[in-house]
């Protein structure tokens, strides 16, 4: 084996989980019969799948790209940022080099075009959402409780 | 985290694939050859991109299958020193923490690397496992096991394969992510956006 060129270019989160699900790997039971080796199944379903690349179009990523470019970024901390999609000044602070010197306040920016160009992956959805039912319940779990009495009742009628 | 590396291979497609169309026997056998191994200095094979050229079906002597000379696109896994990445916790004992990534599992995260000051408690589920607290102004930040925590690579190495491996050690490794956690931003994913809630 030779290897012709170490690094032709890097891909991101979204081009591989694309490309992946392109050569037929879906969670359908019917995937043995896809072209898929194990291996590329395991990338896609157990890791892929939780990150945030899995509802970012490339529409998403090019009006991205399209935005940070007047911040000036390193392609490898833009790259970082699509793959992340960090939602707080805290978590880009690690991923931007020097983040105080080249950016001071303008972070803030930066953390609102990321929010708002790319989708929250899909775990964030779902722990918002339980977060949100966990409030109520433990806010009005009386009221709760009661409901839920009311709706057994309901139900023993019908 | 994913590149894009060309590479050449020249090997034999056994007689049996004759019956199928040329390039996707050979892409089946590169699949065979190269997917889910590690090529030192260049990282983990996840998939065959394509195929630039395949040159050669000669038939060597005394040998039943032609040999090609096949140059192609392979995406790999091979993240660069300083990429954030986020992992799930798979195993933790006094020396560290070890994470996976579902198709990778060896990062490792060195005791001297987590957020400090650190200690650790005995997990009283398994034997010889514990759980890492970082102290934060006598507040206790615990790494559990749901939450996606996010390290920073700090090195990838390849370690030469052993001539001969101990008995009863950790099955070799081909390539090992040592990753960090001693930065703001970094952990279970929770610390942070509590933090921010409560700010």
């Amino acid at each position: 084996m030779k290897i012709l060129e170490a690094s032709v270019g890097p891909l991101t989160n979204l081009e591989v989980f694309n490309f992946l699900k392109s050569k037929g790997a879906s969670k359908d039971p019917t995937r043995v019969l896809a072209d898929v080796a194990p291996s590329e199944y395991k990338v896609v379903y157990d890791y892929l799948v939780e990150t945030a690349a899995c509802n970012q179009t490339r529409e998403n990523i090019n009006e991205f790209l399209e935005k940070s470019k007047r911040y000036d970024l390193a392609k490898a901390e833009v790259l970082n940022i699509i793959n992340i999609r960090p939602t707080t000044p805290v978590e880009i602070y690690s991923m931007i080099e020097q983040c105080d010197d080249r950016f001071g306040d303008t972070v803030e920016e930066l953390v609102e075009i990321v929010a708002e160009v790319l989708p929250p992956p899909p775990t964030e959805i779902a722990s918002d959402e339980g977060i949100n039912e966990a409030n109520l319940k433990t806010g009005n779990k009386e009221n709760n409780d009661k409901e839920q009495v009311n709706e057994g009742k309901e139900k023993a009628a019908e | 985290m994913f590149n894009l590396s060309r590479l050449e291979h020249t090997f034999r497609v056994p007689p049996d694939l004759l019956s199928r169309p040329i390039a996707e026997a050979i892409k089946g056998e590169l699949e065979k050859l190269f997917l889910d191994k590690v090529i030192p200095n260049l990282g983990l094979c996840i998939s065959v991109y394509d195929i630039r050229s395949i040159e050669g079906g000669f038939i060597l002597p005394s040998e039943g299958a032609a040999t090609y000379t096949v140059v192609f696109t392979m995406i790999m896994f091979r993240p660069f020193v300083g990429e954030i990445i986020g992992a799930k916790l798979k195993d933790s004992d006094a020396n560290g923490l070890r994470l996976s990534l579902g198709f990778f599992y060896d990062i490792y995260v060195p005791a001297n690397l987590l957020p400090q000051p650190s200690r650790h408690e005995p997990d009283p589920r398994k034997r010889g496992r514990v759980t890492w607290i970082w102290d934060y102004d006598g507040q206790d930040f615990v790494i559990d096991w749901q939450d996606e925590i996010r390290f920073q690579v700090r090195s990838v190495s390849y370690p030469p394969i052993p001539i001969e491996q101990p008995k009863e050690s950790k099955p070799f490794a081909p390539m090992v992510i040592t990753g960090s956690l001693d930065f703001d931003g970094s952990g279970p994913v929770s610390w942070w956006t509590d933090a921010v809630q409560v700010e």
